[in-house]
């Protein structure tokens, strides 16, 4: 049951996209571009704005040829992903991980059911065609054709479809092949692979509720790496401070779906089918291969009245898609980690979607920060994405760049502090995956060694002279005098 | 028409814009990729599209599968 709301400042939590993006605006964190654009613009828009500092969600009002709007890079800046949690724009980002953290242990919050929902305004189940309704367009130069980026897709485990808990909200990316066709990434370990597995092994389709345009918690959720038994929508009340989701029954299929969505598409993976998908520029800053994958055929949409088509832009880091899942990342492989070893303090995996990781940690002993390291590697996540993991003592900031960087300058000794485990599991869109699917991991022990490790030489900390404090507030004081 | 990317003929007109008739867009049934008339050369031109992204008709067959198909139960 979900519990007591603890007392704090930040009780916003939105029910649908349009009440983030108007506080957004209020927020001067969305513009709007009222002039035609050529659809094929809008990914250069949104690479445009993840480069600015706190880059705005850009919508676009009117897209040549197209009927409806697209908004990009809503999720795209510190100052977006900050007032997602209702907290101030300029929250800093270790500040927006512990908070974060705290609402995680908020789960499981239920979502409210409810019958009615604004995408239930229109539904369209003969001639459908994605186009007359999304405002479809090529995000990067060489992607093989139009791709939802930022879909949330709902399904259900086949063997057991009943089921609330194993009912899975992912995200996964789909290239558009025709008024009425999708192409769909499952990868083995993602949980739709394992459902698609289990479906084709009985050769029966997977039914499938592609949600466009969900309240920011939600995509977020969407993205956010849990067990395969733990439903996303548990974990959106909790994200959102306590307060429920809403959820609603999918139109014609037997799934429930995010009740605040712009656009629901349903429809079904074929199976036992596959056919050319890509490339597609992908979220490690280049582009993926063409492979041979799973084919959607789409049977109904439903959609608000002038729908927002919301997707967004990913290139070399940083552009949205790594503030969409930067601290969602982070904060699962922490509580993962924490339950085994209470020793560790934080956990950075903004990196590449944790390809990269630093964790601080307490070390009881010599070898433990490398014991650390095993377990991340032993999670879900971490098993196949996380390629580089660093562990820094508890007193290093693994969000402070500069402090890791001196933890590794000042603590490694190569010869024994870095390990390389060869042949594990792997990310296949890293492209240094090899053979794709595969990754040699490496270790790098930067905490201060203990006993009974051999300690060559005891190291003894500076602290900061007495009066540090008071000297920072008169030199701060001389600057503003100097500048006024 | 023949696709930029794997300079085959099999190509339909995939969709009309919705609103006016500012551009229509072409499918690629061999390879399955998707421009736009309105867009630049290299992406609708098979004599301009990057090399490195071409693909060979024949080597749709030999791709990865992802995921592997199961055997049946």
């Amino acid at each position: 049951m979900a519990q007591a709301l603890p007392k704090t400042e930040v009780p916003q939590a939105y029910m649908d996209l349009r009440a983030f993006l108007a506080v957004l605006e209020a927020e001067g964190q969305l513009v709007r571009v009222k002039e035609e654009v050529d659809p094929e613009e809008i990914g250069a828009a949104g690479r445009a704005s993840a480069d600015l500092p706190n880059g705005p969600a850009v919508m676009f009002e009117k897209v040549r040829g197209y009927r409806n709007p697209v908004v990009t890079n809503v999720h795209g800046s510190w100052a977006n992903h900050a007032l997602m949690m209702g907290m101030p724009r300029d929250t800093p980002t270790k500040a927006q991980f512990l908070e974060l953290s705290r609402r995680w242990d908020l789960y499981p919050v239920p979502p409210e059911r409810v019958e009615d929902a604004p995408f239930k305004q229109n539904f369209v189940d003969r001639d459908i065609n994605l186009f007359d309704i999304i405002s479809l367009y090529r995000i990067n130069t060489y992607d093989a054709g139009c791709f939802l980026s930022k879909a949330c897709i709902v399904s259900a485990d086949p063997e057991d479809p009943k089921s609330y808990a194993k009912t899975n909200l992912g995200t996964y990316r789909m290239q558009v092949k025709g008024k009425d066709r999708l192409g769909i990434q499952a990868l083995p370990f993602h949980d739709l692979g394992l459902q698609l597995a289990k479906a084709e092994a009985l050769n029966r389709p997977v039914p499938l509720a592609i949600c466009l345009g969900c309240d920011p918690i939600t995509t977020f959720m969407a993205s956010t790496p849990i067990r395969y038994d733990q439903n996303e929508y548990d974990y959106v009340g909790a994200l959102n401070n306590g307060v429920p989701m809403r959820i609603t029954k999918a139109p014609t299929l037997d799934l429930e779906v995010p009740a605040g969505c712009e656009i629901c598409i349903e429809g079904y993976i074929e199976p036992r089918v596959r056919e050319v998908e890509g490339p597609f520029g992908e979220f490690p800053g280049s582009y993926s291969g063409a492979r041979l994958q799973a084919v959607v055929r789409v049977t109904s949409i439903s959609y608000r009245d002038n729908p927002i088509f919301e997707n967004l832009y990913l290139g070399i880091p940083w552009s949205e898609i790594d503030y969409l899942m930067a601290l969602n990342t982070s904060v699962p492989l922490y509580k993962m980690l924490k339950e085994t070893f209470p020793e560790v303090e934080a956990v950075n995996a903004m990196y590449t979607h944790g390809i990269g990781v630093i964790v601080s940690t307490k070390v009881r002993f010599g070898g433990f920060g490398k014991a650390v390291a095993m377990r991340l590697l032993s999670t879900p996540h971490g098993m196949a994405y996380s390629k580089i993991i660093i562990i820094v003592d508890e007193f290093v900031d693994p969000f402070n760049l500069a402090q890791v960087m001196w933890a590794m300058t000042t603590r490694v000794d190569p010869d024994k502090d870095v390990s390389i485990i060869k042949n594990c599991p792997g990310m296949p869109l890293d492209p240094s995956s090899n053979p794709p699917g595969m990754h040699n991991k490496m270790i790098i022990d930067a905490t201060t060694p203990k006993a009974p490790e051999i300690v060559s030489r005891e190291t003894e900390l500076l602290t900061p002279p007495a009066g540090t404090a008071k000297w920072a507030a008169i030199i701060a004081g001389l600057v503003r005098q100097a500048r006024d | 028409m023949i696709c930029p990317r794997c300079d085959t003929d099999k190509v339909d007109v995939m969709v009309q814009s919705p609103v006016g008739h500012v551009w229509e867009m072409y499918l690629c049934h061999t390879c399955a990729y998707t421009w736009r008339s309105t867009e630049t050369p290299d992406k609708t031109d098979p004599a301009r599209y990057n090399p490195h992204f071409k693909i060979k008709a024949g080597e749709i067959g030999q791709m990865l599968v992802i995921p592997p198909i199961v055997p049946l139960a």
